[in-house]
């Protein structure tokens, strides 16, 4: 096959429906990006929910002796007391596991989550005393934290009890609604990429109209007709990927690296090796396999519609 | 070379068929003139011939290939045995002589050595060897006529289709374009050529076939236009 011809005609073609080739890079550039994102954030809270999968754990605190959380609390929590619970979660089918954490480890814990207080001395901001005594419960299921809660609350001496997930809640609930909203914003915008890209190639294909007509009278194949509208396909979708993988990139580096991740350490963030799933992976629908699909197809469709022999 | 048996091509709508149960063979470097009024099947059965529509009955062979049973992706291999010629010429305007030509080789993927062989010796049987820098709108219609010749018969193809080729030429130019087509007829090249031109078909005494409302009435092996007067 004759590639010259394949290539000055390709040549022509961007430069013909120039206007009409940035409009459809700019609609992919933008809709590939908030689909980039989407796997991103989803990612993101795949990796969150993986780390926090093991700790999910009820923490059952117990009585101090001027307990704030709780008025029913009479004062420190007694040993028979603490037999009595320590029974009652024994008791409960859903307990994987559990142990006991005493005031001192309480009170260290404490001290490394706000390095910035004064513990030691008159002026302690609070002391090993005021830290409560505490059972942490690791569930063979994170779902089924109700049975162990019920059984629990309101036992004499236990001041409340704490799902680790009640408090990670709102993290997931914003990183969802930005997911399903860039996913829904990208839905639409892949949708004008498309219709733009069918634009595109009726106008091509109108103003190649004579061309067509005497390649197919002589005898040449459709994929030879087809091939400078499917390059001219690819090269918008290549400038679409690209453009799109600059904005991830610097969504990752600027907005993740530099931003969330340096705001909220404890938790584990997506990075480089995301970035390059959202570009390349078949699961994630990497961009850069989306892209060339998103301008491919219709072309193809449209190209066996408007030249077919 | 081209053999319809007992087609019949109906197009959506009412109305009588296009074509009605027409049985006509044509042999291999045989030159036939299609004859008859406007809507009488000429183009029709043109169209048939280059399977750009299929016969709603009977059979249409081309080439030895039945085309109505021809797969889709064979349709370009049968076409790049035909050359057609059209009585708009259909030229490239942005293409100059030689690129017109060379253009109907490249797109079926020939060889630049082979073009650049083929091509000037096109031009040269056509009589366009000095004009082959020209654009087309440079060029009289019969010399534009003379190119799409050319383009037709580059890749020298056994069948060679003209539709009403000299209607839009004046009679010199269009003796030139009919004495073109009987020396490439001379080759081997099978011609089927549909006409309205009363003073050619009267003059070549070829075979002549008549189409009226679809049907044959005439077939005779070197005929004048009309019935003899």
């Amino acid at each position: 096959m004759q590639l010259r011809y394949v290539f000055s005609e390709l040549r022509q073609g961007l430069r013909r429906n120039l206007s009409m080739h940035i409009a459809v890079v700019l609609t992919l550039f933008v809709s590939l990006t908030l689909v980039g994102i989407g796997s991103l954030l989803n990612m993101q809270a795949n990796k969150t929910a993986d780390h926090l999968g093991s700790q999910l754990e009820v923490i059952v605190w117990l009585c101090t002796p001027e307990d704030p959380s709780n008025n029913a609390c009479t004062g420190e929590v007694t040993d028979p007391q603490k037999a009595q619970v320590e029974q009652a979660i024994e008791d409960s089918p859903e307990v994987e596991d559990y142990h006991y954490e005493s005031k001192e480890v309480a009170f260290e814990k404490a001290k490394e989550l706000y390095p910035d207080l004064d513990f030691e001395g008159d002026d302690a901001a609070m002391t090993s005393e005021d830290m409560p005594q505490s059972y942490w419960v690791t569930l063979k299921d994170p779902n089924e934290a109700d049975g162990i809660t019920s059984a629990v609350q309101g036992l004499d001496g236990v001041s409340f009890v704490g799902d680790v997930r009640d408090e990670l809640e709102p993290v997931y609930t914003i990183i969802d609604v930005l997911k399903y909203g860039s996913w829904i914003a990208a839905a639409m915008l892949v949708l004008a990429a498309l219709l733009l890209v069918a634009n595109t190639i009726r106008l091509a294909a109108l103003a190649r109209r004579k061309e067509i007509g005497i390649m197919r009278l002589v005898g040449a194949s459709t994929l030879y007709i087809a091939l400078p509208f499917l390059l001219e396909s690819l090269v918008t979708a290549i400038f679409g990927v690209a453009l799109a993988a600059g904005a991830l990139a610097a969504f990752v580096q600027f907005g993740i690296t530099d931003g969330l991740a340096d705001l909220i350490d404890f938790l584990p963030w997506i990075g480089w090796e995301e970035y390059l799933k959202a570009l390349f992976g078949w699961r994630q629908a990497g961009i850069a396999i989306v892209g060339p699909i998103l301008t491919l197809v219709p072309t193809l469709l449209l190209t066996r519609k408007y030249i077919k022999v | 070379m081209i053999r319809f048996e007992k087609v019949t091509k109906s197009y959506p709508g009412p109305g009588a068929p296009a074509l009605d149960r027409v049985t006509v063979d044509v042999e291999k470097s045989e030159f036939v003139f299609l004859v008859g009024a406007s809507g009488s099947g000429k183009s029709t059965a043109l169209r048939l011939v280059l399977r750009e529509t299929r016969p709603t009955e009977g059979r249409v062979y081309v080439a030895g290939k039945e085309i109505n049973r021809l797969a889709g992706w064979k349709v370009p291999r049968l076409r790049r045995q035909i050359g057609t010629v059209f009585q708009d010429f259909r030229l490239l305007q942005n293409k100059t002589v030689a690129e017109n030509v060379a253009f109907a080789q490249q797109v079926i993927g020939k060889s630049r050595s082979e073009i650049r062989r083929v091509v000037p010796e096109t031009l040269e049987l056509v009589g366009l060897k000095d004009k082959a820098e020209r654009l087309p709108d440079e060029l009289s219609g019969g010399e534009q006529q003379r190119v799409a010749i050319a383009r037709a018969y580059v890749n020298r193809p056994m069948i060679l289709i003209a539709d009403e080729p000299t209607g839009n030429l004046d009679p010199t130019s269009s003796v030139g374009i009919m004495s073109l087509l009987e020396r490439i007829n001379e080759t081997g090249t099978t011609v089927l050529m549909a006409t309205h031109d009363h003073g050619i078909v009267d003059q070549m005494r070829k075979r002549v076939v008549e189409l009226d409302h679809g049907r044959v009435i005439r077939d005779e092996a070197m005929g004048a236009y009309g019935f003899q007067h």
